[in-house]
């Protein structure tokens, strides 16, 4: 008796408990499947199909036809689509590290007591940042081009014969736009850890006889290790989406092609060849391509990190 | 709490009951078949506005709606019409065209056009027409000139070259004279260069024979542009340089680039890009091949009456009225900027103003001429985008040294043919 009494009130309070998160959660799950998870099964169904006339194609009607992975195979021996994966990881090998080795050195500096007018100088960092990316880069489009970039200029009247735009140069062209844009936002990821290694062990390891050098490279590495993952693995979904960069500086110089990038490839089959069947393969192939990589960057660096500890 | 919720519902109550009470006034205000024919109109020709509302004023039973396209808004057509939410008449290159008649996005208005056709030039017309279907209403063409640079050639005592022999002594002589000066530049991104002079060979990329589309792109036309523009690049006679970039103009500007050769539009920009260089500039027609006197064209554009357009005759009608009327043909010129497409047109004297930038020339001299001096073999073709996009991609790597301009054009013959059978059409290679 005195038992179903106590058992009423709570089940109703454990039902009012189950139901709460999910209506908090449900305006997130509607606009996360609408706009993300819908998409990617319409383009997994969209590949599946191709779109076929017949004759000259005049007045007769166009078919959609199921072609199971036809399409996926068309996309895999497209030898540009391909070279743009090549491009795009040769640039992150490059990019990444170095982008991530600048904004970690300069984390450690702003971290430090060494930095005078630190916040001038994290701001000065972190502004370009606030730059939308296809405006940087038009602002690094005109400092490339020899006839009104003073940079050119300087360099040339120092002997240096530079071409930013040249077709061996200009991936590191776009790779600097990048670095340039997103040094900043890495910058303060890895500053906003540091900040929550408690102070007592820095004070320990001085005590211990370890300088500034010795302190960033065995505790603070160690102890954002985290934060660097997260920043290396978003710079690495970052490199194979690459796009607005190489798209905008096509526009001043043809040593960009229109499928210079996995995405600027997608999307040149979708306007330019009017093939969104064709697209939506290649959509799909650089989800996955993207989706594997981080996979094994995972794990290859958590392992390493668990050899350490060990 | 309480009185707040049930004063919420009082509103949305509200609301609902003044809807119905609107939606029911509509309803009951909607007049019958005397409502007047409505089309959506989109476009990018300046002026165009002035000329709808003359028509709207001019006939009352079909109301005309303009838009001006700008930005994405040429992508943006073939979604719409795909989502039946397009406009009823679009403007459209004309190289386009094909793409858009196999997609099934456009209306064969051939049942109402009559007899217009000899409003028109024989060369904008057939870019229109395909067999006994007309697909729209030529709007403008590009007839190409040659831009050209009087002061250089009079200061180191150059003849303006009339055939592409002479262009290339020319470029030559330029060269010699003067290490930083360039007869001119090549953009391996401007596709409506390479046309025009394809167009001028009387080739083209696309052709039919029956019910199958040949494939030109490697033709002897093609070719015979190919090695012209192959021993200038190899003979280091023309700057490799983007067009429309701040680094083409600053090079316009100074002085190092002694022509441009480039469509009647081309101009204006010039005029516009380049206005220090006022009064040094002259237009000569193109120049010609040996033993030919025909001029070059790199395409037009077109109005189009789209898909989902209920009423086609009513848009047939108002599309005629606007490019062949005789009283719009000053307006679209001067106005619009347009080099006609119709025989009013280019008998207007709008057309043969002085230009002031051209040190009083009557440059359309040049391109009325042009215009009736085209070929009208260029055809246009299905996959028109990837067989441009497959070009200017490989004329990059020809300007670095990579490839020749035979080789691209052969790679790209292979690629369009491909991606007509992969759309199941029936094709063969062309010569």
């Amino acid at each position: 008796m005195s038992s179903t009494t106590i058992a009423a009130p709570r089940r109703r309070a454990g039902a009012g408990l189950r139901l709460a998160p999910y209506l908090f959660v449900l305006p997130f799950a509607v606009l996360f499947v609408w706009f993300l998870i819908a998409p990617i099964f319409v383009a997994i169904g969209n590949s599946l199909f191709r779109e076929t006339s017949s004759g000259l194609g005049f007045g007769s009607a166009n078919e959609t036809v199921f072609v199971w992975f036809e399409q996926y195979a068309k996309a895999l021996q497209d030898a540009e689509f391909l070279a743009g994966f090549g491009r795009v990881l040769l640039y992150g090998v490059v990019q990444v590290p170095v982008m991530i080795i600048i904004s970690a050195v300069l984390a450690l500096l702003f971290d430090s007591a060494l930095v005078k007018g630190k916040r001038f100088f994290q701001l000065a960092v972190f502004l370009p940042y606030a730059v939308p990316g296809v405006i940087a880069a038009l602002l690094w489009g005109f400092l490339y081009q020899p006839s009104v970039s003073p940079l050119v200029a300087g360099l040339r009247s120092i002997g240096i014969p530079a071409d930013f735009l040249s077709p061996g140069a200009v991936l590191w062209s776009i790779a600097n736009v990048s670095i340039w844009s997103y040094v900043g936002i890495n910058m303060i990821i890895l500053f906003s850890a540091l900040q929550s290694v408690p102070r007592d062990m820095y004070e320990a390891a001085k005590l211990d006889g370890a300088g500034e050098l010795r302190i960033a490279m065995s505790i603070k590495i160690p102890m954002i290790w985290p934060a660097v993952l997260l920043t290396t693995l978003s710079s690495i979904i970052g490199t194979l989406q690459l796009f607005n960069e190489p798209a905008v500086l096509k526009t001043i110089t043809s040593n960009i092609s229109s499928d210079y990038t996995p995405n600027m490839a997608i999307y040149a089959a979708s306007t330019t060849a009017n093939d969104p069947q064709l697209a939506s393969a290649m959509a799909i192939l650089l989800g996955l391509a993207t989706f594997i990589l981080s996979v094994v960057i995972m794990k290859l660096t958590t392992r390493r990190k668990g050899v350490n500890q060990a | 709490m309480a009185r707040t919720r049930k004063g919420l519902v009082a509103v949305l109550a509200m609301l609902t009951a003044s809807g119905i009470a609107l939606t029911g006034c509509s309803a009951a205000g909607t007049p019958d078949s005397s409502e007047p024919t409505k089309l959506n109109v989109w476009g990018w020709v300046p002026g165009f506005e002035d000329l709808v509302d003359e028509w709207n004023e001019k006939n009352p039973d079909i109301e005309v709606d303009f838009h001006r396209m700008t930005g994405d808004d040429g992508e943006k057509v073939k979604a719409a019409v795909d989502a039946g939410a397009g406009p009823d008449v679009v403007q459209l290159s004309t190289h386009d065209l094909p793409e858009y008649v196999i997609a099934d996005r456009v209306q064969d208005i051939s049942e109402f056009t009559g007899d217009i056709e000899e409003r028109f030039t024989e060369s904008s017309w057939a870019s229109v027409s395909f067999g006994d279907a007309v697909y729209g209403i030529p709007q403008g063409i590009g007839p190409a000139g040659m831009m050209y640079r009087e002061d250089i050639f009079a200061k180191y005592d150059i003849a303006i070259p009339t055939t592409w022999d002479e262009y290339l002594e020319a470029a030559r002589a330029i060269r010699a004279a003067d290490p930083n000066v360039y007869i001119a530049g090549f953009s391996p991104s401007e596709i409506g260069q390479w046309m025009q002079e394809v167009w001028q060979a009387e080739g083209s990329w696309f052709g039919i024979d029956g019910d199958t589309w040949t494939v030109s792109v490697n033709s002897d036309e093609n070719k015979l542009v190919a090695e012209r523009w192959q021993q200038l690049l190899d003979e280091d006679l023309v700057a490799v340089t983007q067009m429309w970039t701040p680094e083409y103009w600053a090079q316009v500007n100074a002085g190092t680039l002694a022509t441009v050769s480039y469509a009647a539009w081309f101009p204006v920009q010039l005029a516009e890009n380049a206005a220090d260089t006022s009064g040094l500039w002259k237009v000569a027609p193109l120049p010609t091949n040996a033993g030919e006197s025909f001029a070059g064209e790199s395409g037009g554009a077109a109005n189009v009456v789209l898909k989902g357009a209920k009423n086609p005759e009513a848009a047939a009608e108002f599309a005629a009225w606007i490019n062949s009327a005789d009283e719009t043909q000053d307006r679209l010129i001067s106005v619009g900027g347009l080099f006609p497409s119709t025989l009013t047109g280019l008998d207007s004297p709008e057309l043969t103003s002085e230009q002031e930038f051209f040190g009083g020339q009557v440059i359309n001299e040049v391109f009325i001429e042009a215009a009736k001096n085209t070929p009208n073999t260029w055809v246009d073709g299905p996959a028109f985008s990837t067989a441009s996009a497959g070009i200017t991609d490989g004329f990059a790597k020809v300007a670095v040294g990579e490839k020749t301009f035979v080789q691209v054009l052969d790679e790209v013959q292979e690629a369009t043919i491909a991606a007509l059978k992969d759309k199941g059409l029936n094709v063969k290679a062309g010569s």
